[in-house]
């Protein structure tokens, strides 16, 4: 390859060369002779000669680097398992500083994902996803490793593919697509953190195809969630800042999700998710999952009587219209039938909600960019709800005024209320688009301790 | 002679106050008594008969005549229709029973209750150092068969000898044929060997009997649906509940926890709650003697963990001591014995019957609930100078507005101590637990409040009153209602229990 990449640029060198030298004879400003064009064009032949010979001596140095070091061309290397790998991946670095309590401040490498792809053939591959969260994982440690992704994809045809395993949900702007390079904000929003619980996967079968006209379409069976692990009895307030929030797994489906590690199949749930992206520059989608919660393996905490079904739904638009981006997304669920369990745990900070939901609103501006750089300031309105419905009980007790906030004596705090309208403000600054620093102010109307400035860094691969 | 104690027992429980289906089941369990040992009527669906085992465990259970004195038997101190711990008519109303050759030797503990006892896990010590699981109150014996084993050896217990001692006694007793039925003829030619076997029949009545986990209280029925709970007893679950309120579910569950699938009001850990010294104990006076008796007692153990210039002779510390392991696993023990970080910490226990298990805490301080929850919010208000108020000072405008709190930590004439955590020597004050609620309420304001008033101290008694099992909720009226329960609920005495018991039992 790269031998007929030197050839090419010679060619177009002596072309170029050819075009642009000066005869050796001074120009005439009357047409040239034939005898003249005769000599011009002996002159060029001879050019050409040289230049010839100088191809030749480049190609033998070639081809004798070639012999020392034999590298694959296209023609005749041995097949290699490389050919059909891919290797992607991503991470992110963020400090976040409460604003109200610096104490908190903290940095951590949240993320650090690869991913390992092999393509089969034309139409199967398979796809997978690890991410190791908080540096370093064991059993003592905070930090977790786990399989995001795992699945194959078999294309029978143009319209139509099929995948089976572990696969990420097709809901929201961030589920399928979350690395740091393609959302504003150092964190990803809360709607699509708490009530899309990202990065949410299920394991199951899809089905799923792009139409002429642009409509994207993905069907599926899949595992659902699990209320067994639902904790009526928290003793401290689950989080006490926005970051323990977006790792406290304590939102209504992060606490009750499965991951595919032992779940419960007892129930299985369908899912059903549409995007238009036939016109430019517009991307229109919905999506809704339902499936009955399962309550096993664990003895649950409570006994929760009955069927619960979960239901989740949400529908977003994005549209770029020159150097904006505008999105915006709603999404809501529902558990149903828990009156009974909640009303067997009176006085819980923490009874299963029978509605939540959330939405927001988002505008950027891409302010400046060259080849490379690219500064993209932005704006956010988001609203999320973790209990809007309770039913079986008035709703969660959560304790008012100052409180202990951990087992350490003197530890006092304030338990969070389960919703909340925030305000983000901040720019992405892409060093290249793949590498992309950012900061943000984020502004918590109801949990105003909550309110924080944070930088980041984010690349994907 | 143990058919003849089977047949009082089960003669006890009042055929009226069960119901039908168990009618059914009194009748033939009565005819059935004739041929063998069965069961009693409980709220299981299907009560399956004892093993062999068992039944040998039962009649070992009460048999009076395996004591050096001929008077004590386990039930002597674990009463069945007492939940299995003490009748407070008899010991002439100390917080420990007596024991010993002449049933005149106190003991340290005020005794726990064998109700759901069965389902403790093993003693364990986790990777963040939490200890939690084992029997006794501390925890030293690793399985019941192990702590069924000691009293019979315990000076001031049954006060065998040894355990050629009890083999002797079973020699002679009435069960000597069922226990080579059971254990075979070589059990006898060991008597360490006999005596863990008396253990391991006696852990398998109390695994297998219903009796011992009929999960049959009024909150039971609550949660299955066959009950209703009155409005203050919900309130009184809520504040059970309540994070900020009492905050109690947090060492005793309401919900079950995956040791059964009932909420057993324990979570089996343990915990240095800083209680007052119980100066009606023997062994915690300056000169411990007999009550009875006034002969000195001899065995009052040391305790190496004490540090030196500690305020008084003798502490009971629980978790690191004084009394040795029986069999546990030694490497826990040395661990516990050799640092001072878990002195007095004791195992969290059930809140099951509850209402009937009187008196209260390892050392039994306390007669009621309501004493037990007044101290619990107020424990450390006003404790700026470290001591709790004086009479005077309850009722002034940072005092206590609460009925009983006047000094609750007092040295041996009743005057306030001079350390507020009494009952632990002052080097260990910094492991009673401070963090949790409701001990201490934050102090920003200045002052402090107790987290539940005195209308919520009631509400929780009537919620902790549901706990009682024995409750029938298609006869409710039947339900034997303890004093301090009518009292809470602000109820005119009706059929009035001034010996609180089981229902179905007599006092």
């Amino acid at each position: 390859m790269q031998r007929s990449r030197w050839a090419r640029f010679l060619v177009a060198a002596a072309a170029a060369l050819a075009a642009t030298t000066p005869s050796a004879e001074e120009s005439t400003p009357s047409a040239p002779t034939s005898q003249e064009l005769e000599k011009k064009l002996q002159q060029l032949s001879q050019e050409q000669e040289e230049l010839k010979a100088r191809l030749k001596e480049l190609e033998t140095q070639q081809t004798s680097k070639d012999k020392a070091q034999p590298q694959p061309s296209e023609a005749s290397h041995p097949p290699s398992i490389f050919d059909n790998l891919s290797l992607w991946g991503y991470g992110e670095i963020y400090l976040t500083r409460p604003v109200h309590d610096p104490a908190l401040t903290q940095t951590d490498l949240y993320r650090a994902v690869f991913g390992i792809g092999y393509r089969f053939d034309e139409r199967l591959a398979f796809n997978s996803e690890y991410e190791i969260e908080h540096a370093v994982a064991s059993s003592s440690d905070l930090g977790e490793f786990e399989v995001e992704q795992f699945y194959v994809e078999y294309q029978p045809a143009e319209w139509i593919a099929v995948t089976a395993g572990l696969f990420l949900m097709p809901f929201g702007f961030l589920n399928e697509h979350h690395e740091p390079t393609v959302f504003y904000g150092v964190q990803r929003n809360f709607v699509e953190t708490v009530i899309i619980p990202s990065t949410w996967r299920e394991g199951g079968f899809n089905l799923h195809g792009n139409t002429d006209v642009g409509i994207g379409w993905n069907v599926g069976v899949t595992t659902g969630f699990n209320l067994a692990k639902w904790n009526f009895a928290q003793e401290f307030p689950p989080y006490v800042t926005a970051l323990n929030l977006e790792t406290s797994n304590v939102a209504p489906l992060q606490a009750t999700h499965q991951e595919l590690s032992l779940a419960s199949a007892e129930y299985l749930a369908e899912y059903l998710a549409l995007n238009y992206e036939g016109l430019p520059g517009l991307l229109v989608g919905a999506a809704g999952f339902t499936g009955n919660a399962v309550k096993t393996p664990a003895p649950p905490n409570a006994p929760i009587p009955g069927t619960q079904r979960v239901w989740l739904w949400e529908a977003h638009a994005r549209w770029t219209p020159g150097e904006f981006d505008l999105s915006a997304l709603y999404s809501g669920g529902s558990i149903t039938n828990v009156a009974l369990a909640n009303s067997a745990n009176p006085g819980s900070p923490n009874p299963i909600p029978s509605a939540f939901f959330g939405a927001f609103a988002q505008a950027a501006y891409t302010l400046w960019q060259n080849a490379t750089f690219r500064l993209s300031p932005f704006v956010r309105w988001e609203t999320y709800n973790m209990g809007s419905r309770y039913e079986g009980t008035q709703g969660p007790t959560i304790p008012s005024g100052l409180v202990p906030v951990s087992p350490t004596p003197g530890d006092y705090g304030y338990w969070p209320q389960n919703h909340d309208r925030v305000w983000t403000v901040g720019a992405s600054f892409f060093v290249t688009p793949h590498v992309v620093l950012k900061t943000d102010y984020q502004v918590f109307e109801v949990n105003g301790n909550f309110t924080r400035l944070d930088f980041g860094l984010g690349l994907s691969f | 002679m143990n058919l003849i104690i089977v047949l009082s027992i089960v003669e006890d429980r009042d055929p009226s106050s069960a119901r039908p289906l168990a009618r059914v089941w009194f009748a033939v369990a009565t005819m059935a008594l004739l041929i063998s040992c069965s069961g009693d009527a409980s709220s299981q669906p299907q009560p399956q008969p004892l093993s062999a085992s068992a039944t040998l465990g039962k009649a070992l259970f009460f048999d009076k005549n395996l004591s050096a004195s001929g008077k004590q038997s386990c039930a002597t101190c674990h009463v069945p229709s007492r939940a299995f711990v003490e009748d407070p008519t008899t010991d002439e109303g100390f917080p420990v029973p007596l024991g010993g050759v002449d049933m005149d030797l106190p003991g340290f503990r005020n005794t726990p209750s064998l109700m759901y006892a069965s389902f403790t896990p093993v003693f364990s010590i986790s990777a963040s150092g939490t200890p939690s699981g084992g029997f006794f109150r501390d925890g030293r014996a690793s399985s019941l068969a192990a702590q069924a084993e000691q009293p019979f050896v315990s000076f001031f217990e049954m006060a065998n000898q040894d355990a050629a001692a009890v083999l002797r006694r079973l020699q002679a007793s009435s069960e000597l044929s069922q226990f080579v039925a059971v254990f075979g003829p070589e059990a006898l030619k060991d008597p360490g060997v006999t005596l863990r076997d008396v253990g391991l029949a006696i852990a398998a009545f109390e695994t297998e009997d219903p009796s011992f986990h009929p999960f049959s209280s009024k909150y039971d029925y609550w949660l299955e649906g066959s009950a209703v709970l009155t409005t203050q007893e919900q309130r009184g679950l809520a504040l059970f509940n309540d994070p900020a309120k009492g905050n109690c579910t947090s060492c005793h569950p309401s919900q079950r926890q995956g040791y059964s699938d009932h909420a057993l009001f324990t979570d089996f850990t343990y915990d240095n709650v800083g209680i007052p010294r119980n100066w009606k104990i023997p062994a915690n006076t300056a000169v411990p003697t007999s009550p009875v008796s006034g002969v000195p007692l001899s065995y009052v153990p040391p305790d190496g963990n004490l540090p030196p210039g500690a305020e008084y002779a003798f502490y009971d510390l629980g978790l690191c001591g004084p009394f040795s392991p029986s069999d546990s696993d030694p490497q826990h023990r040395a661990l516990l014995t050799s640092t001072t970080s878990l002195c007095g910490f004791f195992k969290v226990p059930t809140l099951r019957n509850v209402a009937i298990t009187a008196p209260y805490f390892h050392n039994g301080v306390f007669d009621t609930l309501q004493q037990v929850l007044e101290w619990y919010v107020t424990r450390d208000i006003n404790n700026n100078t470290g001591n709790n108020p004086t009479p005077a000072e309850a009722g002034s405008p940072n005092g206590n507005p609460y009925a009983s709190v006047g000094t609750f930590y007092t040295t041996a004439d009743g005057t306030p101590d001079l350390y507020e955590y009494n009952d632990l020597p002052v080097e260990f004050d910094a492991n009673v637990n401070i963090g949790e609620i409701p001990y201490t309420p934050p102090t920003f304001a200045g002052g402090q409040a107790p987290t539940l008033s005195a209308a919520d101290i009631a509400d929780m008694i009537a919620f902790l009153c549901t706990l009682t099992d024995g409750y029938d909720p298609a006869n409710p009226s039947a339900y034997p209602v303890p004093v301090q329960c009518q009292l809470a609920a602000g109820t005119s005495p009706g059929r009035l229990s001034s010996a609180p018991h089981l229902a179905g039992t007599s006092p």
